[in-house]
């Protein structure tokens, strides 16, 4: 039996690494950052399968979602612009990244900081901001958007969306 | 000034460690002294002295060894009692990661007991040789001991004085349930597997512990700890609370759950420390056996059998698994 124990311990171990190995390598986990994007692009993602680096929830639309990326080539995506805005308020890189958002009109990445927000859009997390390349009435920027954001100002305010939507 | 530090419990165990600092502050610098001034060979006076002096500082450890080990329990009850004073916590697990310090002060302190059991087996070896032989080795350990105590009674401090308890803190459902489909387990692994390797692993540690095949076993070790801590949150732990969403490695240390906690991480952590110094040691002093193989295999037999039988019993009594 002595003489058979070496001999288990190498299957035991080669069964250790087998698992390990496998699992691995069909390992596909949802994403919550990409790294390497020094260019400081918008990167295309996976739907369902990327989660929002603030609330956690997993993207299921391109249109109004939001993406971080920092000059050291670390990128966050996020569903909805109060999300980013709650997120990125207290970061260090709060200037120097680039903030890209998805617009619903022309539905294409573009800077977040010149975009134009609708303030009674259906949103991912009922913030009401939609994001859009042309201005539209009622729209407001994106200072007065993450202000209102930071006020508590957004369509999950009840106070606020009696106001604009009467309901 | 913190709230939180009106709490009796935070008090005592502040205390507790800032005592336990000074008698390490003490014995440190008579180690600094020893080591400078240290030869064996020597019958003058000075010699003489360094060795009563030896002895207080190994006595010294001694106490505060044993001290850190209640102490450690201490704190993790400390934090868990907390949770009634800082909103949000349902356990231990939305109290200590309050603030940025927590979990590296939990990181900390069971690497403190690991340190400090690795210097026990130093200092038995040492004191079993007639020439002291390891005296500097284990005086060096100290010294590092000590250095690591420093952070930690910094990091202690910083810790109870930064919990806000107007700042809602997650639960633990929050930290360790709701994930959003994201996958906790390491290396990708699923439920089946990881429960596979964590038997496989255990098997392995005791295979190798028998055959003295000490790289192997100190490897095997440090992996069946890092796997068996996700076994416990992801698998076992659900079974202690009989409830498939409840994954959390604090609350089975609550009197709801009958402090198994206690046991279950006291079982895994000491059992697998006393092997991975008992190896680390036997490489110093330079031996081929291991002596604590006994203890070893009792205490992860008993952490298996602990975590595998509300398993069973769970299976037992309803016929099914969560």
């Amino acid at each position: 039996m002595k003489k058979l124990l070496p001999l288990l311990i190498i299957f035991v171990i080669l069964g250790i690494s087998a698992i390990i190995f496998v699992s691995m390598a069909k390992s596909e986990q949802p994403l919550t950052i990409a790294k390497g994007n020094t260019e400081m692009k918008p990167l295309e993602f996976k739907l369902n399968f990327t989660n929002d680096s603030h609330c956690k929830m997993l993207i299921q639309h391109k249109e109004n979602s939001l993406e971080v990326a920092t000059p050291s080539g670390k990128t966050w995506f996020f569903d909805d612009p109060a999300c980013m805005v709650e997120w990125i308020k207290d970061k260090p890189f709060k200037d120097s990244s680039k903030i890209w958002v998805y617009t619903l009109d022309t539905k294409r990445w573009i800077d977040a900081k010149k975009a134009w927000y609708g303030v009674t859009d259906k949103t991912a997390m009922h913030s009401g901001f939609g994001a859009r390349e042309k201005k539209i009435e009622n729209a407001i920027d994106f200072n007065e958007m993450s202000l209102r954001v930071l006020r508590g100002e957004t369509l999950a305010n009840p106070k606020i969306r009696k106001k604009l939507l009467g309901n | 000034m913190s709230e939180i530090l009106f709490s009796n419990q935070v008090i005592i165990y502040l205390l507790s460690e800032s005592t336990l600092f000074f008698l390490l502050l003490i014995a440190s610098i008579i180690s600094v002294k020893i080591l400078l001034k240290w030869d064996f060979n020597s019958f003058s006076p000075t010699q003489f002295k360094l060795e009563r002096q030896a002895y207080l500082v190994s006595t010294i450890t001694i106490f505060v060894f044993l001290v850190k080990f209640i102490l450690l329990i201490y704190f993790v009850f400390t934090v868990d009692s907390l949770s009634i004073l800082v909103p949000g916590a349902m356990c231990g697990a939305g109290v200590i990661t309050a603030n940025e310090y927590g979990m590296v002060l939990l990181g900390l302190k069971l690497l403190l007991i690991f340190l400090l059991i690795f210097w026990f087996f130093l200092h038995f070896y040492d004191t079993h040789t007639k020439e002291h032989l390891y005296f500097k080795d284990k005086s060096w350990l100290f010294l590092a001991i000590f250095g690591f105590v420093v952070v930690e009674l910094f990091l202690d401090f910083q810790y109870f004085l930064n919990i806000d308890t107007h700042q809602p803190v997650s639960c633990c459902s929050a930290l360790f349930g709701q994930l959003e489909g994201a996958n906790p387990l390491p290396f990708g692994l699923n439920i089946a597997l990881l429960l596979t390797l964590f038997y496989l692993l255990y098997i392995l540690v005791l295979l190798t512990l028998n055959l003295n095949y000490k790289v192997v076993y100190l490897i095997s070790n440090l992996l069946f700890l890092y796997i068996a801590y996700y076994s416990v949150v992801y698998f076992f732990g659900t079974y202690i609370y009989q409830l498939p969403t409840h994954k959390c490695p604090f609350c089975m240390l609550q009197s709801d759950y009958y402090y198994v906690g206690y046991f279950v991480w006291g079982a895994l952590f000491i059992g697998t420390f006393i092997g991975m110094a008992d190896v680390l040691s036997s490489f110093v002093i330079g031996s081929t056996n291991l002596k604590y193989q006994k203890l070893v295999s009792y205490l992860l037999s008993f952490f298996v059998l602990l975590c595998s039988s509300y398993v069973a019993i769970y299976w037992l009594k309803n016929g099914v698994l969560l």
